[in-house]
C-alpha cells in the first residue's frame, strides 16, 4: 500500500500552488511530481519481481494438468472420452463458472473502482478532473478483469476439451483464442457493468444477487452432474455440438457487450460520486492491507461489521447462565441472527466433493483432505467473533470481569460444534457423491471437529498483525513472524484431525481411525485450552 | 479517613528518557470524586493507566483497594475503567450489551443500575435495539459510561468522560456520578478538561503540571496542597 509521506504532501501542495489560478492542476502533473520525489528501493522491485515469478510457477503447475487435455493425446480420446469421466468435465466447467461468478462478487464488494488510500485522501476531494483521476484504477481493473476472464475461458475449454468434436488432433488454436477472447469479454462486460452500478445501491445489490445465483446454480450443477451421469452425458453431448462458429459468436457478442459497457462507464466517470469512491476506497484499502498480511480475520471482521450496520434488531433477554457461559452466548446469539451465513457455510460443504472430482480427477487425495481441513477451520472461526474482538481490544473483557480461562473454555463449545457439523456434512456429501465409499465417514467429522476447533480458536486469539513485522528490516525471503503464527494454527488443526484427514486421503476407513481420532481431538483441544488459559492474565 | 481506595506514594513514570510523572503522591478516600486536570501530555491518562494496573511505575508504590493493581478478573470485578471506547461485540444490541455486562457480574452485590434505567438515563431509547456500530461517537461514549454503571464496582476510573458529550448531558452525568455512584460509596478518579463538569460532580481537583501534582478543591477553587513538585 502506498502512503503519502510529509514530503509527498508538500509536493502535492507545491504542484497545486504552481498551477494557474483559474485552472486546476492536472492529475498527470501531480502524479509525476510525487513520482519524482519517491525513491523506489531496488529491494521493492526485486520483491515484486520475485513474487510474480513465484506466482507464475505456481500457476503453471496448477494449470499444467488441465492444459494437457488440449494436447493431441486428449484429442484422440475425444468422442470416446477414454479415461475421462464425463462428470469430471461437467463439474470442472461448472466450477470454473462458479469461481468466476464468485470473483465477480468479490470485485463488486470492493468497488470495482477504488482509489489508493493516498489518492482518496489527497486527490479525490479536490478540483481535479474525476475521469483523469479514475483513469489509472479503471485501466488496472480492466486489465485484471481481462486477464482473469482470459484464463477462465481457457480453463472452461480445457474442462470440456475431450468432448469437443474437432477431429482427432489437438484442439485448433482458433478455439483456444476464441475461448480466451470470449472469457475476457464476458468478464470485462460484467466488471464494467459493476462499475456502472457502483453508485446505485439497488443496482449494485441486483448485480451481486445475479452473480450469487449463477454461482449457486453452477455449484449445484457440478454436484448434480457428478451424481447423475445421465445429466453429465446430456451436457457433454451438447459440448460435442460446439462448432468454431458457435465459439466465434460467443466471443463476438461478449466483446461487443464489454465495449458497450466500457463506453457507458467511461462517460459516467466524470460525474462519479466522491462519497461512493471514498467509502469503497477505504474498504478496499483495509482489505488489501489485510490480504497482504493474510489477515483473514480482519477481512471477516470488516464483512461482519458491514452486515450489522443499519440493521435494527430485536433485543432479547440474556439467558440466566453462569458468567462465562453468558459471555460465550454472545456468539451463539450472533450466529442465530445470521441464517444466511449458516446456509452459505452449509453450502460450502460441497467444496471438498467438487475439489475431489473437478480438480484432482481422483476419488480422494490430498486436495480433498486440505479442503476439509480449511473448511473445518473456517467454520470454527465463524464461532469466534467475540473472541477475536477481545483479543484485539481487551477493554470490554475487563468491563465484563470474567475469568479468561473460564471464558475460553465456554467459548470453545461453539467452534467445536461448527467445525464438527461442517466436517460431518462435507463427509456426508463426499460419501453421497461416491467420492468416498461407505456410510461411516460422517461420524468421523463429529470426532475430528473439536481437534480442528483448536486451530480456529488459536487463530482467533492470535494477536493483531503488526505491520512492523513485515517492515524493511525483515530480510527478503525470511518468513515474517505473523505468517509463522498463522501456520502454527493450521498445524494445530492438522494434528488435531490427522487420523481423519489421513483416512480421507487414503480413501479407507478403519475402526482404528475412530479410536485414534476421538482421544486425539480431546487431547489437542484440551491441551490448547490448558496452555492458552495458563498464559492468560 | 479509613483505608484509602487509592494510595500513590512517590510514583515516577517515564517513557524512555521522557519523564511524564515525577514523585506523585495521591490519596483518594472511599466515596470521593477526584478530577485529575492539566494540559495535554501532562500525564493524566498515564496516571489512570497506572491506577488500572496496565502500566507499572518506574519508581514508587501504587495501591488500589489495599493492594497493587493487577490485570486480573478479581481486580476488574472491583474496578471499572472507561478510557477508549471498547470494541463492541457484533450482532448484539445496545440493550443486550448492557444486560450481558450485568449478567457477568451476578450475583450483583453493590450499587449499579439495570439496563432499562441506564438506557433511559443515558438517552439511548431510540438506539436500544441497534448495534453500537450505528451510533454516533457521542452515543457510543454514553454507552461506554452506561456500561460502567451497569455493573457493581468500588472504583470508577474515567479518562475524559466528557468527550463527545453535549453540555446538557455532561451535567446529568456529573450528577449521576456524584449522587448515584459516589453517593452509594463508590470512588471516582477521572481525568478531565472540563472544570464545569468537575465542579458539577463535586470533585476534588488534582492538577498535574510539569510532572508534579497540585491538589485543589474545585468547590472552593483554592489549592489545598503544596505547590507542584518540580519534575
Amino acid at each position: 500500500m502506498r502512503l503519502v509521506t510529509a514530503d509527498q504532501a508538500g509536493a502535492l501542495q507545491a504542484a497545486a500552488d504552481t498551477a494557474p489560478v483559474d485552472t486546476a492542476p492536472s492529475v498527470r502533473a501531480i502524479r509525476s511530481f510525487v513520482r519524482g520525489r519517491r525513491r523506489r528501493a531496488w529491494e521493492d522491485v526485486y520483491a515484486v519481481g520475485f513474487a510474480i515469478v513465484v506466482a507464475l510457477i505456481y500457476l503453471s503447475d496448477l494449470l499444467s494438468d488441465p492444459l494437457s487435455r488440449l494436447g493431441p493425446a486428449s484429442g484422440r480420446a475425444a468422442g470416446q472420452a477414454a479415461g475421462q469421466a464425463a462428470s469430471q468435465a461437467v463439474a470442472g466447467a461448472a466450477l470454473v463458472i462458479g469461481v468466476a461468478a464468485g470473483l465477480l462478487m468479490l470485485v463488486q464488494a470492493f468497488g470495482p473502482l477504488a482509489l489508493s488510500p493516498a489518492d482518496s485522501s489527497w486527490l479525490l476531494l479536490s478540483p481535479l478532473d474525476r475521469r483523469s483521476l479514475l483513469r489509472r484504477p479503471t485501466a488496472t481493473v480492466a486489465a485484471v478483469a481481462a486477464l482473469t476472464g482470459l484464463l477462465g475461458g481457457v480453463l472452461a475449454l480445457t474442462m470440456a476439451g475431450p468432448y469437443l468434436h474437432h477431429g482427432s488432433l489437438a484442439l485448433p488454436a482458433s478455439w483456444l483464442v476464441l475461448s480466451a477472447v470470449g472469457g475476457a469479454g464476458i468478464f470485462l462486460a460484467v466488471v464494467f457493468a459493476a462499475a456502472l452500478a457502483q453508485p446505485h445501491p439497488r443496482w449494485r445489490a441486483r448485480l451481486r444477487r445475479s452473480c450469487a445465483a449463477v454461482m449457486v446454480i453452477a455449484l449445484v450443477g457440478a454436484v448434480a452432474g457428478e451424481r447423475w451421469t445421465g445429466l453429465s452425458d446430456a451436457i457433454t453431448t451438447e459440448f460435442a455440438r460446439t462448432t468454431t462458429g458457435t465459439l466465434g459468436v460467443v466471443a463476438a457478442v461478449s466483446v461487443a457487450l464489454a465495449a458497450l459497457a466500457g463506453a457507458l462507464g467511461w462517460l459516467t466517470l466524470r460525474r462519479f460520486p466522491a462519497s461512493v469512491l471514498r467509502a469503497d476506497s477505504t474498504r478496499t484499502g483495509t482489505a488489501l492491507m489485510a490480504a497482504a498480511f493474510l489477515n483473514v480475520p480482519l477481512l471477516t471482521w470488516i464483512a461482519e461489521d458491514n452486515h450489522w450496520r443499519g440493521r435494527l434488531l430485536t433485543s432479547r433477554r440474556w439467558p440466566g447462565l453462569p458468567p462465562a457461559m453468558a459471555l460465550a452466548w454472545a456468539d451463539w446469539r450472533r450466529l442465530g441472527r445470521r441464517p444466511a451465513l449458516l446456509t452459505v457455510l452449509a453450502a460450502s460443504a460441497l467444496v471438498p466433493a467438487l475439489a475431489g472430482a473437478a480438480i484432482t480427477g481422483k476419488p480422494h487425495g490430498v486436495t480433498i483432505a486440505a479442503a476439509l481441513l480449511a473448511g473445518g477451520i473456517v467454520s470454527g472461526l465463524h464461532g469466534t467473533a467475540a473472541t477475536r474482538r477481545d483479543t484485539n481490544d481487551q477493554t470490554l473483557r475487563r468491563m465484563l470481569g470474567v475469568d479468561p480461562a473460564a471464558a475460553l473454555l465456554a467459548r470453545a463449545a461453539l467452534p467445536a460444534l461448527l467445525a464438527a457439523a461442517w466436517l460431518t456434512l462435507a463427509l456426508t456429501l463426499l460419501a453421497a457423491t461416491g467420492v468416498l465409499s461407505g456410510w461411516l465417514w460422517p461420524l468421523l467429522g463429529l470426532a475430528a471437529g473439536p481437534g480442528v476447533a483448536a486451530a480456529a480458536l488459536r487463530m482467533a486469539r492470535t494477536a493483531p498483525i503488526n505491520p512492523a513485522d513485515q517492515g524493511p528490516n525483515l530480510a527478503i525471503g525470511a518468513t515474517p513472524p505473523w505468517l509463522i503464527s498463522r501456520m502454527l494454527s493450521v498445524i494445530v488443526g492438522l494434528i488435531g484431525a490427522f487420523p481423519a484427514l489421513r483416512a480421507v486421503q487414503a480413501g479407507h476407513l478403519h475402526a482404528g481411525t475412530f479410536t485414534a481420532q476421538l482421544p486425539l481431538s480431546a487431547i489437542v483441544l484440551g491441551g490448547y485450552l490448558f496452555i492458552a488459559s495458563s498464559l492468560s492474565p | 479517613m479509613g483505608n484509602p481506595v487509592v494510595a500513590v506514594r512517590g510514583m515516577r513514570m517515564a517513557y524512555g528518557s521522557v519523564v511524564v510523572l515525577a514523585d506523585i503522591d495521591l490519596t483518594v478516600a472511599a466515596g470521593e470524586v477526584v478530577a485529575v486536570t492539566g494540559v495535554n501530555g501532562v500525564g493524566k491518562s498515564t496516571l489512570l493507566t497506572c491506577l488500572a494496573g496496565l502500566r507499572s511505575p518506574a519508581a514508587g508504590t501504587v495501591s488500589v483497594l489495599a493492594g497493587p493493581p493487577r490485570d486480573t478478573p478479581a481486580f476488574w470485578r472491583a474496578v471499572a475503567f472507561v478510557a477508549d471506547q471498547p470494541t463492541w461485540y457484533p450482532g448484539l444490541t445496545v440493550r443486550e450489551h448492557l444486560e450481558l455486562i450485568r449478567r457477568t457480574h451476578e450475583p450483583v452485590r453493590g450499587w449499579c443500575l439495570p439496563a432499562d434505567d441506564l438506557i433511559e438515563i443515558f438517552g439511548l431509547p431510540a438506539r436500544a435495539d441497534a448495534s453500537p456500530l450505528d451510533m454516533s461517537s457521542g452515543q457510543r461514549q454514553r454507552l461506554s459510561l452506561a456500561a460502567a454503571l451497569a455493573r457493581p464496582s468500588s472504583l470508577l476510573l474515567l479518562d475524559e468522560p466528557e468527550q463527545s458529550l453535549d453540555p446538557g448531558f455532561r451535567r446529568e452525568l456529573a450528577a449521576l456520578l456524584r449522587d448515584g455512584y459516589a453517593g452509594h460509596g463508590g470512588t471516582v478518579v477521572m481525568a478531565t478538561h472540563d472544570p464545569v463538569f468537575a465542579l458539577a460532580a463535586g470533585a476534588r481537583e488534582v492538577r498535574l503540571s510539569d510532572g508534579g501534582i497540585e491538589d485543589t478543591d474545585v468547590a472552593h477553587g483554592e489549592p489545598t496542597a503544596p505547590p507542584p513538585v518540580a519534575g
